[in-house]
């Protein structure tokens, strides 16, 4: 089990102060919510945690000291991969996007494996020589977590990953979600409707005024979400 | 009317009997535009992408400045370097002027803010999660250039052959830093303009006619490209 702890965390984007110290801690193998108001920082916080966007401060801290994020980007990048809200298809078949992601397999029929592997994992077998710029939203979120999966990372960030499915598709989006937990990889997932991935959560944080608040749901209607008890949350 | 036909009769026999000159202008008109965009291009896309891409100071100023130079005529740029090249200019000792090379110079500072300006905007136009997917995906700086670049292609080509297309048939630059010496650095629009001052109108009209051609083959080129980029996207 390893992790990454960002702490102090702060943003502005011109005079709007976005992140105002906040502070997060990623574990592989569990899955933590993000959730907030539009406009809160929850991509921000993401694509600073990918290793994409430069915070004005803080602090990261992967199991040998805090350093700055400059100097832990490399690792950031690494060790994490991000999902935007509607994933950017490269030119070319969904088989070739498969094939993007740099690995260390430099076999290449090891790598073509590999790659079959990730779309059955996925289900994208059927459409697996299609032109991947003109699938339908499920459809490329499928492609990118199976894109991401082949990268091999141990922290996935996903910003939005239902935004816009349908419930079949996000029921499908879920069931990947639980493979890549089982599989050891952390999540960190940023949604207007956390609720709905309540059954693969570990914790669940909400941005508020700039800062990470551990949220418990108040509806316990719902028999997942029982499960979430307020020992679980684990975010500093 | 009739000395028209004849000079247009002329032309054709002049390009199709073979006629060394003629050819041999052609011939140094090509070598010197495409050195020219072959060294800039490189160059132009990589200040392109930083304009596009990177935030320091004095960005918005490069990019003003980068479209101000596109209306700069050659003839301007011509002098400029004229004065730098000339004897008793500060780059006289590399004895430059009236060569390929000076021309080639010339029409790299002609080309250059056109690549630059043309292509941030096909920069701009690109989106911005093709970089930013790619260097999540472990891709590095320079790949993840490559990738953003083959997104933009179409635009990217474009930008490429409206360069080609201005050097090519520039002559104030070629004339002023070439000085239109036969078999040297006589190229189709020097050539053009000294046929046409002597009054001989066939070699003109023939040079005329190549220049016509290449215009047409980068105009259909460049639709078709662009064409397909929309398709695609």
């Amino acid at each position: 089990m390893s992790h990454i702890v960002f702490s102090d965390i702060h943003k502005a984007f011109g005079k709007r102060q976005i992140l105002k110290g906040a502070e997060i801690r990623l574990q592989t193998g569990q899955c933590f919510l993000l959730s907030g108001p539009n406009g809160s920082g929850k991509s921000t916080l993401q694509r600073i945690c990918a290793g994409l966007e430069k915070p004005d401060k803080g602090w990261i801290d992967i199991g040998m000291g805090a350093r700055s994020w400059r100097k832990q980007r490399h690792v950031l990048q690494t060790s994490c991969v991000y999902l935007h809200q509607q994933p950017f298809m490269f030119d070319g078949s969904v088989r070739q996007n498969l094939a993007y992601p740099k690995t260390l397999i430099k076999s290449k029929e090891e790598r073509k494996a590999r790659i079959e592997i990730a779309l059955h994992w996925a289900g994208l077998e059927p459409i697996a020589d299609c032109w991947a710029k003109t699938l339908s939203g499920g459809e490329r979120q499928r492609v990118a977590l199976a894109r991401a999966w082949l990268r091999s990372p141990r922290y996935m960030l996903l910003d939005e990953p239902t935004n816009n499915l349908d419930d079949d598709a996000k029921q499908r989006t879920l069931s990947l979600l639980q493979s890549l937990k089982a599989q050891g990889i952390a999540l960190l997932i940023a949604s207007h409707e956390a609720e709905h991935f309540l059954p693969v959560a570990d914790g669940w944080f909400e941005l508020s005024a700039g800062k990470l608040v551990n949220k418990i749901p108040s509806q316990t209607q719902n028999d997942n979400v029982v499960t979430l008890s307020k020992n679980r949350l684990v975010g500093v | 009317m009739d000395s028209l036909l004849t000079a247009t009769y002329q032309a054709f026999h002049l390009l199709f009997s073979g006629n060394t000159e003629l050819w041999h202008i052609i011939a140094i008109s090509f070598r010197v535009s495409t050195t020219a965009i072959l060294l800039a291009v490189g160059p132009a896309i990589l200040v392109a992408f930083a304009l596009s891409y990177l935030r320091f100071p004095g960005r918005r100023l490069l990019i003003a400045l980068f479209n101000t130079l596109l209306s700069v005529p050659a003839v301007v740029i011509g002098l400029t370097f004229y004065l730098l090249l000339s004897r008793q200019g500060p780059l006289g000792d590399l004895h430059l002027l009236f060569s390929q090379s000076a021309m080639v110079i010339g029409q790299i500072a002609l080309c250059f803010p056109m690549l630059v300006a043309m292509g941030h905007a096909a920069f701009q136009s690109a989106d911005k999660r093709a970089w930013e997917t790619a260097r999540t995906l472990g891709a590095s700086p320079l790949f993840a250039l490559y990738t953003v670049m083959r997104e933009v292609r179409f635009g990217l080509l474009a930008t490429l052959l409206a360069g080609y297309g201005r050097i090519i048939a520039e002559v104030g630059a070629s004339m002023m830093l070439g000085g239109n010496i036969l078999n040297y650095t006589r190229n189709i629009p020097t050539a053009i303009a000294l046929e046409t001052s002597k009054g001989e109108f066939a070699q003109g009209i023939a040079l005329g006619l190549v220049l016509l051609l290449l215009a047409f083959v980068l105009n259909a080129s460049l639709h078709y490209f662009q064409g397909k980029g929309q398709v695609v996207a």
